[in-house]
């Protein structure tokens, strides 16, 4: 391998692992969200993902509904059904027994249902996408190439992430959240209410993966089946630290930039399992993840 | 519609399996009077749902069409249908029901070529006829065996052989960007492509990606700067259209040629890209008698909007595998038509080991013979800017044959 | 009594059972089978001992693989393939919980999970020996001489080993190991305090669970001809683990018979055609808000009610 060719491709793999690798960020956001209030990993979420894109897809195409009415109307709508779930079927999960394999059990679920769902619309069949709301032309920097459409889902993932970190530190209920992950018991006795925050939780982190749908769609088409990128936001969450929002997003970054290194220095038959090595080998040197603090007895 | 068969050979046929059949004696499984059976199976659920559905209701149309002309010899078809979710275990628990349980004549079905494998070896120790639906199914026809035929439509080995066919004779490129599955669809196009590139004294870079992949920046960016010029790819729809996204994005203006695999839905796919810019240079790979839309076919579509009005009105339907399904169907009634008034799974297996005929679906006739269990190898290609195909000159073939 | 009798019973038929039915049963029959082993397996790890190994699938194709081509390279007797793969997947087993000792519950989970993914790919990838994506063809396995072609010629074996592995599982359970597994799931610091030697304990959870798997992969080549790492996935594992958690978390009847009824469901469901998915995710969604501890906790409860 040259020298400039070398530059290329490291350039290359900076630049469009960190466009992936926002995606991924906040799906591992989303997901590290759930984890730290109600304990559960979420196994539904790929399809939240998948059904927001979709439902982004027919306001947009089928209803002709303008992009800046779209996005409010999908967030809103799967906030409403993550907010919907947790109140309708985990709760009554939670309240039959505490365990949490049974929660991940009912998400799992949730997971398959979303997907037979979608199946018999019909309109899953083949490969979809909708337009992009940025342009796809091409820019170059350094050596690198992204699309205008890259740097917009760049800087609004960033943007959203931003948002959530002043949610999280300082309102009230964003406070009120962190508190619950930290300690219920303590939460319960300054008077949160906990069970307004765990809908709450459901509902944003479910926005969240909506988000990461409206954002990603164009660039990588709807199939039924794509809620299995969220296997990636797993595996950012893990390498991040699982309990650590901070932590989340940088893991998300650094699966993007890794998938797309050994893609380019390795081999494009590796791109899949690179993932789950970054997992190992992050969790057998520093157990708690990047950024996760010290691994506390949680069940799962 | 007309559907040429070679007269002079069914003749032949028919005496040889009349022979046959006349050895036999005993009854045959699925066989009565008025009726034959025939198991039909292919995923109807899951995943897969889409590369089976349409194919199945193909093949039921024809199914329905031969029975209300009389049926076969004076007997009815008769389907009984299992859903194989394209899944291994899934696939041998349907073909061990419908053999054992309801005591099929022979099997129609399969979409998904590594799961349809599974049950291979349970078809042969049970001497049951069986012709694949849509599944190209390479590993159950090399090495050649007595009871499968598959690749109705195309094996891969042909996909990966005429790819390179067309690239080297039409588009006259001696150096070849290849990007391929790194599952076994992609393993056996690559074994005949590499062998045709050889023959052809060109060169060829492979990229194998995990059909899930999400982010091709890596593969394509390598065939790129490998100096490669042209990019021919043989995964399926959605990884084929980023591929074409990411070759626009990163200025690479090099012909692009879209194996069949990747074809779901030209005008989703054009969609999905986002910008015809990206198809300044692109050519498809088709494999039915017509481009799609074209009269010699009109035929088929009119048959299915009849069979099936209110499908026909949702989004995505018929799929662009309907027609395969016809043809497989079609394989099994004309063999059953050569074996005689009285066929035996010994009889018919013998009639496809020999069966030749025009589908007037595919683009090559329907052809089995020694050492030979792949009914379709040709291809066809078009330049496709975005809107309409326009069909190049030429037939393409694969020259890979099996050895062994 | 009437326990004893049911028991005698059940055996009696399953034993008759080629007597009458098909090729087709007995494949059902085989399969639910090696799904009975594979979740006694991992009701050890995770039922009793608490232990989130998500890794159960990858221990399964060890044992297939191995068996498998010991057997073709060898033609060596059945229960010779079957303990040689369901060895060597304890011992990766055994490795796998040392490693994992450290790490605890997401943690362990979600690090087995990223192991067992890792090995679907070597399975894949690893084409030489494994036949990689091609898939692997089986060749009848060897009884006494007698070679293993049907489904009914493997039924009785499958069923045998079967049965040995559920009286293996009930001894475990009442014995000092299956207290200790208990004490470790409760809670590993009172365990220690009562001489519990707990990182023992894990590790041998950890084997023996993979032990399970291992066998079951190679009770599943007796009556299979191909095996393709597609089937080896997280799916099968998580399948294993709702069949576990179906049936009821920590019992051995709940391990059984939340194999037997997933299993048949699954089985019966296909000819529910697009709307199984729904169906499915519907029920594992019911399940936990109405029967949290499985079948079992309905059978206790209906018994307690009497």
């Amino acid at each position: 391998m040259t020298w400039e060719l070398f530059l290329l491709f490291f350039q290359q793999s900076l630049m469009s692992g960190l466009v992936t690798g926002s995606i991924y960020a906040l799906l591992a956001l989303a997901m590290v969200m759930i984890f730290n209030t109600t304990d559960v990993p979420n196994f539904g979420q790929g399809e939240i993902f998948m059904v927001a894109s979709y439902i982004a897809l027919v306001l947009l195409v089928f209803a002709s509904v303008p992009y800046l009415v779209m996005i409010p109307l999908t967030l809103a709508a799967v906030f409403f059904g993550g907010a919907i779930f947790q109140r309708l079927v985990l709760k009554r999960v939670a309240l039959a027994r505490g365990a949490s394999v049974n929660l991940v059990i009912a998400t799992l679920g949730l997971s398959y249902f979303l997907k037979g769902v979608m199946r018999q619309t019909g309109i899953a069949e083949v490969p979809r996408s909708f337009p992009a709301l940025f342009p796809t032309d091409s820019v170059s920097i350094g050596m690198a190439t992204a699309t205008v459409q890259d740097f917009a889902i760049l800087g609004l993932a960033l943007a959203a992430m931003a948002a959530f970190f002043l949610f999280f530190h300082f309102t009230r209920t964003g406070r009120a959240m962190r508190a619950v992950g930290m300690n219920p018991r303590a939460a319960i006795l300054v008077g949160v209410d906990i069970e307004r925050m765990r809908w709450l939780v459901w509902g944003l982190s479910s926005a969240i993966a909506a988000l990461a749908g409206i954002l990603i769609s164009p660039k990588l088409l709807m199939t039924a089946d794509m809620g299995i990128v969220v296997i990636l936001g797993f595996a950012a969450a893990i390498v991040g630290g699982f309990t650590s929002l901070p932590g989340a997003v940088v893991g998300g970054f650094v699966i993007g930039i890794v998938e797309n290194m050994v893609g380019l220095f390795v081999s494009s038959k590796a791109i899949v399992v690179a993932p789950f090595l970054a997992i190992m080998l992050v969790l057998l040197l520093r157990p708690q993840g990047l950024l996760g603090g010290k691994a506390t007895a949680k069940k799962v | 519609m007309k559907i040429g068969t070679y007269i002079q050979s069914a003749l032949v046929v028919t005496a040889a399996a009349l022979l046959l059949s006349g050895a036999a004696g005993a009854q045959e499984p699925g066989l009565s009077k008025d009726s034959i059976k025939i198991g039909l199976f292919g995923p109807m659920s899951g995943k897969a749902l889409a590369y089976g559905e349409d194919p199945l209701n193909a093949a039921k149309m024809w199914y329905d069409r031969i029975n209300k002309q009389g049926g076969i010899w004076g007997r009815k078809i008769e389907l009984v249908q299992e859903d194989d979710r394209c899944a291994a275990n899934d696939v041998v628990a349907a073909v061990k029901k419908l053999v054992e349980q309801d005591k099929v004549f022979m099997l129609n079905g399969g979409s998904c070529s590594t799961a349809t494998v599974a049950a291979q070896e349970y078809v042969l120790r049970n001497k049951v006829p069986f012709v694949m639906l849509n599944a190209s199914g390479d590993s159950a026809l090399y090495p050649p065996t007595d009871y499968i035929f598959g690749a109705i439509s195309i094996s891969q080995r042909a996909v990966g052989g005429t790819m390179i066919d067309f690239a080297t004779r039409s588009l006259k490129v001696k150096k070849l960007g290849y990007l391929n599955h790194d599952d076994a669809y992609g393993a056996w196009n690559l074994e005949a492509a590499q062998f045709m590139a050889k023959e052809q004294g060109a060169t060829l870079i492979v990229e194998s990606v995990n059909p899930d992949i999400t982010d091709i920046t890596a593969p394509i960016l390598k065939l790129k700067a490998s100096g490669a010029e042209a990019l021919l790819v043989t995964a399926y729809a959605r990884p084929a259209t980023l591929a074409i996204k990411k070759a626009h994005e990163l200025g690479w203006k090099t012909p692009i040629v879209i194996a069949v695999n990747g074809i779901a839905n030209l005008v989703q796919m054009v969609e999905n890209v986002g910008t015809k810019e990206a198809f300044k240079n692109l050519y498809i790979q088709e494999l039915l008698a017509d481009v799609p839309g074209g009269p010699k076919l009109q035929w088929v579509y009119d048959m299915y909007k009849t069979a099936y009005p209110e499908l026909a009105k949702t989004p995505d339907h018929p799929s662009p595998y309907m027609p395969y399904g016809l043809a497989s169907a079609m394989v099994v009634t004309h063999a059953l038509n050569l074996a005689g008034p009285q066929p035996t799974r010994e009889g018919v297996a013998w009639v496809l080991r020999n069966l030749k005929f025009e589908s007037g679906v595919m683009a090559g006739p329907i052809e089995f013979g020694d050492n030979d269990r792949a009914g379709q190898e040709s291809a066809i290609f078009l330049k496709f800017e975005g809107e309409k195909g326009v069909l190049q000159p030429g037939v393409y073939s694969n020259k890979w044959k099996y050895k062994g | 009594m009437k326990r004893a009798t049911l028991a005698v019973v059940i055996l009696l038929a399953l034993f008759a059972l080629p007597m009458v039915a098909s090729g087709y049963i007995l494949y059902l029959a085989n399969l639910l089978m090696v799904f009975v082993v594979l979740s006694l397996g991992l009701n050890i790890l995770i039922g009793e001992t608490g232990q989130f190994g998500l890794a159960h699938a990858a221990f399964y194709g060890i044992g297939i693989y191995t068996a498998v081509l010991l057997n073709n390279a060898t033609g060596a007797p059945v229960l010779v393939t079957l303990l040689a793969g369901a060895s060597l997947a304890a011992l990766i087993g055994l490795v796998l919980g040392a490693i994992s000792l450290r790490m605890r519950d997401i943690y362990l989970a979600l690090s087995t999970f990223a192991f067992g993914e890792a090995v679907r790919w070597v399975f894949a990838s690893w084409t030489p020996v494994t036949g990689g994506p091609n898939g692997l063809r089986i060749n009848p396995s060897n009884l006494f001489g007698f070679k293993l072609v049907t489904d009914r010629d493997a039924y009785l074996l499958v069923l045998v080993v079967t049965l040995a592995f559920l009286l293996l599982t009930i001894q475990i359970t009442r014995s000092r190991l299956g207290s200790a597994f208990r004490a470790v799931r409760e809670s590993e610091i009172a365990a220690a305090a009562m001489g519990v030697n707990v990182r023992g304990v894990k590790i041998a959870a950890f084997a023996l669970s993979a032990f399970y798997a291992g066998a079951a992969g190679g009770l599943f080549t007796t009556f299979s001809s191909f095996i393709h790492p597609e089937s080896l996935g997280f799916m099968t594992t998580i399948m294993v683990l709702t069949m576990i958690v179906v049936g009821g978390l920590g019992s051995v009847v709940g391990a059984v018979g939340g194999a037997l009824i997933l299993g048949l469901f699954s089985e019966l469901l296909r000819q529910l055609l697009s709307f199984q998915e729904i169906i499915y995710g519907a029920i594992l969604m019911l399940c936990m808000m109405y029967a949290p501890r499985g079948l079992m906790g309905l059978l206790e409860r209906k018994q307690a009610g009497r």
